[in-house]
Parts: structure tokens; sequence; C-alpha cells
């Protein structure tokens, strides 16, 4: 009985804070460059470091900010499968004023 | 005693001679780690106090009114964990809106208060000593604090330390370290300030 209590009440706890947290999300929404997201999905996402940035995330930043231009930096990413389409992404996700973030391999 | 001044002297008392930091060794990660500069310092003490004081105010109705009631007391450290890993997450989600600089100052440090000991070390010690409401408060008020207050001060004397000629070796942690040591025998120094008022 007691097991069941304590299932039933973690359950709800976590639901309602959940469901807090989902709105807080919405209310607090910081919009950041979509291209951000869509490099960092191209990229292996192991999160492994070796760039020398703190994640595949960090170093999606850098690219489309453009501090970063060395695609290589990637240990782990391969060119078919990772670079080849971020390039392809970025020549036609061009900077609001219309340059483009110049990457090469 | 008048409730209100009980009140401040349990705050004092949690802030300075039951100091988290220097006394209870709660709280060493950011302690040392996000101590570098002044600035990132304050965000994480502020930050530390906010969620210590929520998790103290939502944590206590939890275990008194919930917890207890069910029978399932024994579960409190996990339903306590549960909280302040959404209260953390709260925090993050306004640091990022409202200080894109000092979230990223703050780093990993941030989602770590999640794993913070002096977070859960409060709500913990407040159902293990039976404290009331009040005086669970003034816990998480004084707690809280007290690591604002150590943190900066701590931060202070890193960036004084920065330019100070220590020898290679020491350069860096080692010293921080060893002034961490110091502050913590300083604050011994406050043992037995109140015990003249009983």
């Amino acid at each position: 009985m007691e097991i069941l209590w304590a299932i039933l009440i973690l359950l709800g706890l976590g639901l309602i804070l959940g469901l807090g947290l989902a709105i807080a999300a919405k209310i607090l929404h910081v919009k950041e460059d979509e291209r951000i997201e869509e490099v960092a999905k191209k990229l292996p996402n192991y999160n492994c470091g070796s760039c020398g940035y703190a994640g595949c995330k960090s170093l999606a930043e850098a690219i489309v900010t453009g501090k970063e231009d060395n695609l290589k930096k990637c240990k782990p990413g391969k060119e078919d499968l990772n670079f080849k389409p971020i390039i392809e992404y970025l020549d036609e996700h061009p900077n609001p004023d219309g340059s483009k973030v110049k990457v090469h391999m | 005693m008048n409730t209100f001044i009980a009140f401040l002297l349990a705050i004092i008392s949690s802030m300075l001679i039951d100091n988290v930091v220097l006394s209870r060794f709660y709280g060493i990660c950011p302690f040392l780690g996000v101590s570098k500069k002044v600035n990132s310092s304050l965000g994480m003490g502020v930050a530390v106090v906010f969620v210590i004081i929520l998790a103290t105010v939502i944590c206590w109705p939890l275990y008194n009114y919930v917890l207890v009631p069910a029978g399932i007391a024994f579960m409190d450290t996990v339903a306590y964990i549960l909280v302040i890993a959404s209260l953390v997450q709260l925090v993050g989600l306004f640091i990022k809106k409202y200080s894109p600089s000092l979230y990223k100052t703050l780093g990993i440090y941030l989602p770590l208060i999640t794993t913070n000991c002096a977070v859960l070390g409060v709500a913990q010690s407040n159902t293990d000593q039976g404290l009331n409401f009040v005086e669970s408060l003034a816990n998480g008020i004084g707690t809280s604090v007290g690591f604002l207050l150590i943190i900066v001060v701590f931060s202070c004397i890193r960036v004084r330390l920065e330019s100070a000629n220590t020898p290679k070796a020491f350069k860096g942690l080692p010293i921080a370290l060893i002034t961490a040591a110091i502050m913590a025998i300083a604050f011994m120094g406050l043992q037995g300030l109140f015990s003249g008022l009983n």
C-alpha cells in the first residue's frame, strides 16, 4: 500500500513540476538563430569536445556566428555525412544581411 | 524571547556560525569553480539563494502535509531532489532569458546547482531536526545568504591572489584551497557567539 502511495505521489509531483516547467519554457523562450540548431543536428553529436568547444552545440554556434571556419576541427565528423550537408545548408541559408557564412573542410 | 528576534538570531547563526561552506563543507564545487570572477560568483550566489529559499518553502509543506500523512516520509530525499531539479531548471531558463552573459559564465555550474549538496542539505536538515516552518525558513535564508557572502568574499580574495607573488607551485587552485582553509579557521572564531544569550 505504501509503495503505491509513493509511486502515485511522486508521479503526481513530477507531473505538476513538469507542467510548470513546460509553461515556464514557453514564457521564457529565447529566440535563437535557428541555423545553430540545424547545424548542430548535422554534426556527429558525440559531444566529445575534441574540437575545443564545450560540445556540438557550441561548435555549431561558433560556425554560424563566423568564429570558426574550419569544419575539420570536428574530429569524428565524416566528409559525406556531416561536412557536406553543413556546407550546403549554410550556402542556402545566408546571414540576414545577405552575406554567406564562410566554412571549409 | 521575541519571535522576530529569535528568527533573526537563527538566520545569523546559520549564516555565520554554522556557515554552510566553511564549517559544514557543503557546496564546495561551485565555491571553488565559480569564484574566479566577482561578477559570476555574485550571480551564482544569488541563484543559489533563490533555489534554497524556494526549495525550503516548497519542501516543508510537501513533507508535512503530503509525505507524512501518506505514510511515505522515507521518500523525502527523492521528492526533494525532484523539487530542486525543477527549480534549478527554472532558474536556468530565467537567467538565459534575462542575462545571457551570466548564463555563459556560469556554464556547467548552473545545472550543477541541482547536485549542490547545500540545497539538499538545507531541506534535509530541516526535516531531520523537525523544525517548524518559520525555523526552516530562517535556516534556508541564513544558509543561502551565508553561501552568497562566502563565495563573494572568496572571489574577491582570489582576484587579489591573481596578482600576488605566490610561488609557482601554489599558483591557482592550491593557494585558493589554502585560503579557504584559513577562512574556515577564521570562522571557527565565531563559535559560541550566542552562548551568552541563553
